[in-house]
């Protein structure tokens, strides 16, 4: 495809995704922000920068809750505004964003439900963009089977449920496992798509996604140290879509201690880098920051090119840490730790 | 001093003092005089760490409130008067009441409005029980007589087995849209083996929390056994509906429908009663919002503006810096002195014009006629300071070039009296074209469109057009003359051409004003009012830019910038001229020695007449076309040949000097500069070093 006819459908859609992230908070504005005392404070500053009134309808005292919430209403009504306007492939490519936050919700029900919590308090707290029309009547399954067959079935993620259909009971193992198979099979799908629509879009998308993969698969394995998962069930939920695949995928479904895992990354430039002087101590960036930062990068990067459909994905991803920096930034602020204040990832 | 049009105003930089207790008070006033510009003196302040933070703060809560009351009252469309009022900031202490008086609305509203939802809430559980109670009644009525009951089973038992199944049911409400999606669920979960009659609901229900109307459909599930039970109820919740009891027998469910029609009635009742007081309380609060966020407004722009001051060090007083116009010194004197009046100190404001190089903002006065023009200007650029305005000249040009493309007795004609219409009734008006951006833009610019009408109806007088047709006032000075036999006109010849030379065909004189109305008729008149009208546009053209490039040279003697003169100015009018003003020149030679007629020999004959547009070209391309037949050459006078090829090289020329010489000079100038400071640096240091070092010095010197 030549990447001029690109504007013909999305060129204003384009124009628009890059409009939004010239909004994207810089890191003077988080210098201003880690100075508030309290959190009307950071409203004040806030409104300085492109959200604008977003908050001016909320009476005082704030609450940090209040203030995650907006962010995430003001991202999600920007994101289907952009869909509402799509066309293929661009709509195939945002719709495919939103089926891992299905995947997330639909998890997030079925643990709730294992906890008998009822459907009506876990739906605020699911990902508006993951929502479709069965998903409150997830609590009628009790099997994969009959989540599959009563569900998920009419929905898009019913293409990835093949692999992980059971008649065992639903527990929070058996979730967990669900999850990273939808997962997996989700990420290599999305690749495969990207890669299929080819030109830039595969150029920016495939490293993105690999990247996705890659720490998908680390994550995995250093979450299973010490669970009942064998080492057979881990393999099979790493995606091999990612750089790792197929040597790094085999050593790491070897791997026994984080030790291992080190090693593994060990033969990844990129990811060597990452796990050095990651640690839990002070002065030490967690594992899970560094993995941050390092996406980070590479949407900002998705930027330098033009007529691709990589620049919504990584909008998207850049204004959610955003909304993490500055709910972290508020949490630290309304409960008066400020040491930590300056453990957000800056992006700009 | 001279303030005029011309330039825009002379400021001088105040610092203004005002003791704490009269700063709101004077601020206001400044504020209701729109005179001065402040300065930021805390530029590395936090917004939120400034002095006044908190009244913005609370500030920002009344508008809260406002714009809530304000959505509430648009939603039950009461109309918000808007009298013109514009009511003076008030005083800080009634701000507290303000906000009690919002806070009290607010509470109050509040509670209507939870009372009025949980009402709504009431309303449509009850409505919709009462389709379900009547839906119910017509599924079942279909079945079978009025005695049967809904767990009766179907199905005759089978053999061997004693007691018949029971069937359950559920009865509910669904939205419509969801039914589809509701049915296809219940059939896999069930494997078919519930089965659901629905019907929609006729008329459309109020969400009590949104307001939108939605529309829904009642649904009954006949199903059997326990499991199947607690599966369908999880689906029923799943898919948003609302389950509602629904008895077994015809008689109770006719009881219970009579239940819920009473409740109804009486709930219709006080739902009406509520929504009155709603409305009431709405109303009151409609008259006053426009005057109240007027004035929650400007307490905020007040408070914004204090922060932007300097706090004193013994707290007593705030230092405020800001322009003002050189000649509204005493404007701002008295508002100041008003501000301390009003709030009682005896402490009196001080103001003191600093001396300073700082870069002044652009100031232009302007009245109703002259402000249109001026935004105008604005849109492309603003002056700097003390620059020539162009706003003056542009009340002329911009509505004549206007003119000169809408040229149009009729069309300009209509343009004009609608602009009189909105010049002539400004005032009543103004609230009405403001509301909408389209019209306020149009209104913004009456005068303009006033002078386009104008200039519209003189440029289609000369052009001699009233919607497109001419008007024949001094007699047209061609006629059809003798030539003209009779064959021509009966055998209906499509043109018949009319001989500039023939004087019975032409007077031999032109008509007086504008265009002749003959070339209505012609076949020509497209090619020939093109030709013509081009050129006028290529001699106004010029003559415009001309305009332009002479008025820059007041700028340079006014900063005295000779150095724009040689290499900038001049060398612009010299190529401007020795290209297009020689287009000028060509032009009128043209019209002025060539034409048709006895007056006019075969060289200057209409055969003759050289293409202006060609001999242009051939000038900058320097070559020469081969000489028609019969004439003596392709140039309109001796030496005309020479002529362009000097004009072509000057203005080549010319290239070189504009872009060269400036730059350099710039730069040469800007390294001296940065020479001077670093002599004077080494004379302090060594002056410095004069008493310790002065031995070293000289057995050095």
């Amino acid at each position: 495809m030549l990447d001029s006819f690109f504007n013909i459908d999305s060129g204003y859609l384009e124009g628009l995704c890059r409009g939004f992230r010239n909004g994207i908070l810089r890191q003077a504005d988080y210098l201003n922000l880690v100075q508030c005392e309290t959190l009307d404070d950071l409203k004040l500053h806030l409104q300085s920068t492109d959200y604008g009134n977003f908050l001016a309808n909320e009476p005082s005292p704030l609450q940090v809750s209040v203030i995650d919430d907006k962010l995430r209403e003001k991202l999600v009504t920007e994101f289907q505004h952009m869909r509402n306007h799509a066309v293929d492939p661009l709509a195939t490519f945002m719709d495919y964003i939103t089926y891992g936050y299905m995947i997330d919700n639909i998890v997030l029900l079925i643990t709730g439900a294992l906890h008998q919590r009822p459907i009506s308090e876990l739906m605020p707290k699911c990902h508006p963009l993951g929502t479709f029309d069965q998903i409150e009547a997830i609590n009628v399954a009790n099997t994969s089977v009959e989540l599959y067959n009563a569900v998920l079935v009419d929905t898009p993620l019913a293409e990835f449920f093949g692999e992980c259909v059971s008649e065992q009971d639903l527990d929070e193992l058996n979730i967990e496992i669900i999850r990273n198979t939808l997962y997996k099979a989700y990420l290599e799908s999305f690749y495969n798509y990207c890669k299929g629509l080819g030109g830039t879009t595969a150029d920016v998308m495939c490293p993105i996604l690999a990247f996705e993969a890659d720490r998908r698969a680390f994550i995995i394995t250093v979450n299973s140290f010490g669970t009942e998962l064998s080492k057979e069930d881990r393999a099979k939920l790493y995606p091999t879509c990612g750089r790792l695949y197929p040597d790094g995928l085999a050593a790491l479904a070897r791997a026994d201690d984080p030790e291992n895992v080190k090693q593994v990354a060990e033969f990844y430039t990129e990811y060597r880098a990452l796990f050095e002087g990651a640690g839990n101590n002070p002065g030490e960036k967690t594992l899970e920051d560094r993995f941050f930062e390092y996406e980070v990068k590479l949407n900002v990067n998705a930027f330098m090119q033009q007529f691709h459909c990589g620049v919504f994905y990584s909008y998207l991803r850049l204004k959610e840490q955003e909304c993490r920096n500055i709910v972290w930034i508020a949490e630290c602020i309304a409960q008066k730790h400020r040491a930590k204040i300056d453990n957000y990832i800056p992006i700009l | 001093m001279e303030a005029s049009i011309f330039r825009s105003e002379e400021m001088r930089l105040a610092q203004i003092f005002l003791s704490s207790e009269a700063a709101y008070t004077c601020v206001s006033e400044l504020g209701e005089i729109g005179l001065v510009q402040f300065r930021d003196l805390n530029p590395d302040v936090n917004i939120f760490q400034r002095k006044f933070v908190n009244e913005v703060r609370r500030c920002d809560d009344m508008e809260r409130i406002l714009c809530y009351l304000e959505a509430q009252i648009k939603k039950m469309n009461i109309d918000v008067l808007n009298n013109g009022e514009n009511p003076e900031a008030p005083q800080p202490r009634e701000m507290i009441d303000l906000e009690a008086t919002f806070e009290k609305l607010e509470g109050e509203l509040r509670e209507v409005n939870d009372n009025a939802e949980r009402l709504d809430r009431n309303f449509l559980e009850l409505t919709e029980l009462k389709h379900v109670l009547e839906s119910a009644q017509i599924f079942l009525d279909q079945e079978s007589d009025a005695s049967t009951s809904l767990s009766q089973n179907l199905i005759p038992a089978e053999d061997g087995r004693n007691e018949p199944a029971q069937l359950g049911s559920v009865a509910g409400v669904i939205p419509r849209e969801k039914l589809a999606m509701f049915e296809r669920m219940l059939w896999r979960v069930s494997r078919g083996n519930a089965f659901l009659r629905h019907q929609d609901i006729a008329t459309e229900l109020k969400d009590p929390a949104t307001g939108v109307e939605i529309r829904k459909c009642v649904y009954l599930i006949f199903f059997q056994g326990e499991q199947l039970k607690l599966k369908v109820k999880k689906i029923c919740e799943g898919c948003r509906s609302t389950l509602y009891p629904c008895p077994d027998s015809a008689a109770e469910r006719a009881d219970m429908l009579r239940g819920v029609m009473s409740r109804l009635a009486d709930l219709t009742v006080i739902l009406s009663q509520t929504t009155d007081h709603r409305e009431r309380v709405l109303v009151a609060a409609a008259k006053f919002l426009r005057v109240w966020l007027i004035k929650v407004r400007k307490i905020k722009a007040i408070y914004h503006t204090l922060n932007l001051f300097n706090v004193d060090v013994t707290n007593k007083c705030l230092i405020a810096e800001g322009w003002i116009p050189a000649d509204d010194k005493d404007v701002i004197r008295d508002a100041l002195r008003k501000g301390t009046d009003k709030c009682g100190t005896s402490m009196q404001p001080i103001l003191n014009i600093i001396e300073t190089k700082a870069e002044a903002p652009t100031y232009h006065r302007t009245n109703k006629f002259t402000n249109g023009f001026q935004s105008l200007i604005e849109a492309y650029g603003v002056a700097t300071y003390r620059e020539l305005n162009p706003g003056l000249y542009t009340c002329a040009t911009f509505p004549f070039l206007f003119g000169v493309m809408f040229g149009d007795l009729g069309h300009g004609f209509i343009m004009f009296l609608f602009a009189l219409w909105m010049v002539l009734r400004e005032k009543p008006l103004a609230p009405v074209m403001a509301k909408s951006e389209i019209t306020n833009i149009i209104f913004g610019g009456r005068y303009i469109v006033l002078l386009m009408g104008m200039f519209s109806m003189y440029t289609g007088f000369i052009y001699n057009d009233v919607f497109s047709k001419s008007m024949n006032v001094f007699g047209s000075s061609w006629h059809v003359g003798p030539n003209a036999t009779i064959e021509i006109i009966d055998n209906h010849v499509p043109e018949y051409m009319l001989d500039p030379a023939d004087r019975t065909d032409y007077v031999g004189y032109p008509y007086p004003v504008g265009m002749d109305p003959i070339w209505q008729v012609a076949v020509n008149k497209i090619s020939f009012l093109n030709s013509y009208k081009m050129k006028i546009s290529i001699i106004i053209g010029v003559v415009h830019m001309m305009f332009g490039v002479l008025l820059s040279i007041i700028n340079h003697l006014y900063f005295k910038r000779i150095l724009n003169i040689f290499c900038e100015f001049i060398p612009q009018v010299v190529f401007l001229l020795a290209m297009f003003g020689w287009l000028v020149v060509l032009v009128f030679t043209k019209w002025i020695f060539y034409g048709a007629g006895p007056e006019f020999d075969t060289p200057h004959g209409s055969s003759c007449a050289p293409n202006v547009l060609i001999t242009f070209i051939n000038m900058m391309l320097m070559q020469d076309d081969d000489v028609k037949e019969n004439c003596e050459s392709n140039y309109m006078f001796e030496g005309q040949k020479q002529l362009q090829t000097a004009l072509v090289l000057i203005a080549l020329l010319c290239i070189p000097v504009l872009l060269i010489p400036k730059p350099l000079i710039l730069k040469s100038q800007a390294a001296k500069r940065k020479l001077r400071p670093l002599v004077g640096v080494i004379v302090v240091q060594i002056q410095g070093q004069e008493g310790e070092q002065q031995e070293g010095e000289q057995q050095e010197g």
